[in-house]
């Protein structure tokens, strides 16, 4: 499969202008950039090419990469897109290479939903048995005390929450039905299309 | 798959089994001093990499095999002190899992001799809520007010410091008493800890 390349692309002519160690530099901050964000800062100091080609060109290289990525196109493919901007084999070899060394942790990248639900981080608990309080001795009550610690990118959450075992196990019982219905021959079916 | 003591009388992790022969790639008495190394850092005691790095480099061993060999002595060593694990079961169930004997042998010694202060440890991590850390406290004796011009009377302040517990960050708490509710508060005090006395 081919992909398109477009207006957007001629920013990557400034590429073909410079030295082949620009390019790899180059290559290597595109990649940091998709993995941290970008940072402006690096324009000026790591490149001595004027700021405003540069920020439109390292955005072209990454577009290039991820766009790349997304569609897990093949060497022959990339090389033939590629072609459209007529650079030479030199610099078409480095981005292939820029490509496919990077190409499985940019794709890991790119496979996270941006806003989601905070998911399970670890959970924490505790099995008490109250014997007395102010009011009422001799008393034997349990509590389990959980605290579920929830991840939301890069925000952490704890919410503490307490039950008795009986709860404790209608909570657990429904999990495991909930957990049940993966098994489910209508579930399978869907995750076998899927797959 | 068997049931083993150390995992809580679960089956072994799949994980754990595969790193049995990471761990026999290394000398037993490398392997000892390893444990070594693991202990400190279950202890908080911080782990030294460099001598980490040194006796793995016999082993040819890369950083994803000493990351294993880490976890995999860490799960071992916590497991079996959470579950209270003796010295020789804990030895008879990794000859199970396929470690060489000597190496079972120096984990086991060092394990025992740990036993305890590890326990301890697992203990102090355990799940509390809102951990009290200071109480600070004052005794004012108020002579006179803007409402009444002579009012004679002691407070005690107590500022009490503790965890929150649902963001583990400091928070303080200041309340003043007078001197009635305050022996009310002394008396209710003293009877739980009667209460925590006949349980320890």
């Amino acid at each position: 499969m081919l992909f398109v390349l477009s207006e957007e692309h001629k920013h990557l002519g400034f590429l073909s202008e410079v030295d082949p160690a620009v390019v790899g530099e180059s290559g290597r901050i595109a990649v940091e950039f998709l993995k941290k964000g970008s940072n402006p800062k690096i324009y000026e100091g790591a490149l001595n090419v004027w700021s405003g080609s540069v920020q439109h060109g390292l955005e072209g290289l990454m577009y290039l990469l991820t766009e790349s990525c997304k569609l897990t196109i093949s060497e022959e493919d990339f090389q033939d897109s590629v072609l459209v901007l007529g650079f030479s084999e030199e610099l078409t070899e480095l981005l292939l290479q820029l490509y496919l060394e990077n190409r499985k942790e940019i794709r890991q990248i790119l496979s996270k939903p941006a806003p989601s639900l905070p998911h399970y981080h670890s959970l924490e608990w505790r099995l008490d048995v109250q014997l007395s309080s102010r009011p009422l001795r001799h008393q034997l009550k349990p509590t389990v005390t959980l605290k579920l610690h929830l991840e939301d990118g890069a925000r952490r959450s704890a919410h503490v929450l307490q039950t008795d075992p009986a709860t404790l196990q209608h909570l657990i019982d429904e999990l495991e039905r909930a957990l049940a219905e993966l098994k489910s021959s209508h579930c399978r079916r869907i995750l076998h299309n899927i797959q | 798959m068997d049931r083993f003591r150390f995992c809580g009388d679960l089956d072994c992790p799949d994980w754990v089994l595969a790193e049995m022969s990471t761990l026999a790639r290394m000398s037993s008495v490398k392997m000892k001093l390893l444990c070594v190394q693991v202990i400190k850092d279950l202890l908080d005691e911080g782990i030294d990499y460099d001598k980490v790095s040194k006796l793995t480099s016999d082993a040819k061993f890369e950083s994803g095999d000493i990351k294993a060999s880490i976890a995999v002595l860490s799960f071992i060593l916590s497991s079996a002190a959470k579950h209270d694990v003796d010295s020789d079961s804990l030895s008879s169930e990794l000859q199970q899992l396929g470690l060489p004997k000597e190496h079972t042998t120096g984990l086991c010694k060092s394990y025992e001799d740990k036993h305890s202060a590890l326990q301890e440890k697992l203990r102090e991590i355990s799940l509390r809520l809102g951990r009290l850390e200071a109480v600070n406290w004052r005794v004012d004796y108020t002579l006179s007010s803007s409402e009444l011009k002579q009012v004679n009377e002691p407070t005690v302040q107590l500022k009490l410091q503790a965890q929150d517990p649902e963001t583990d960050s400091t928070q303080t708490t200041v309340v003043s008493i007078t001197a009635d509710k305050f022996r009310v508060l002394l008396t209710e005090l003293k009877q739980a800890q009667t209460m925590m006395n006949a349980l320890q």
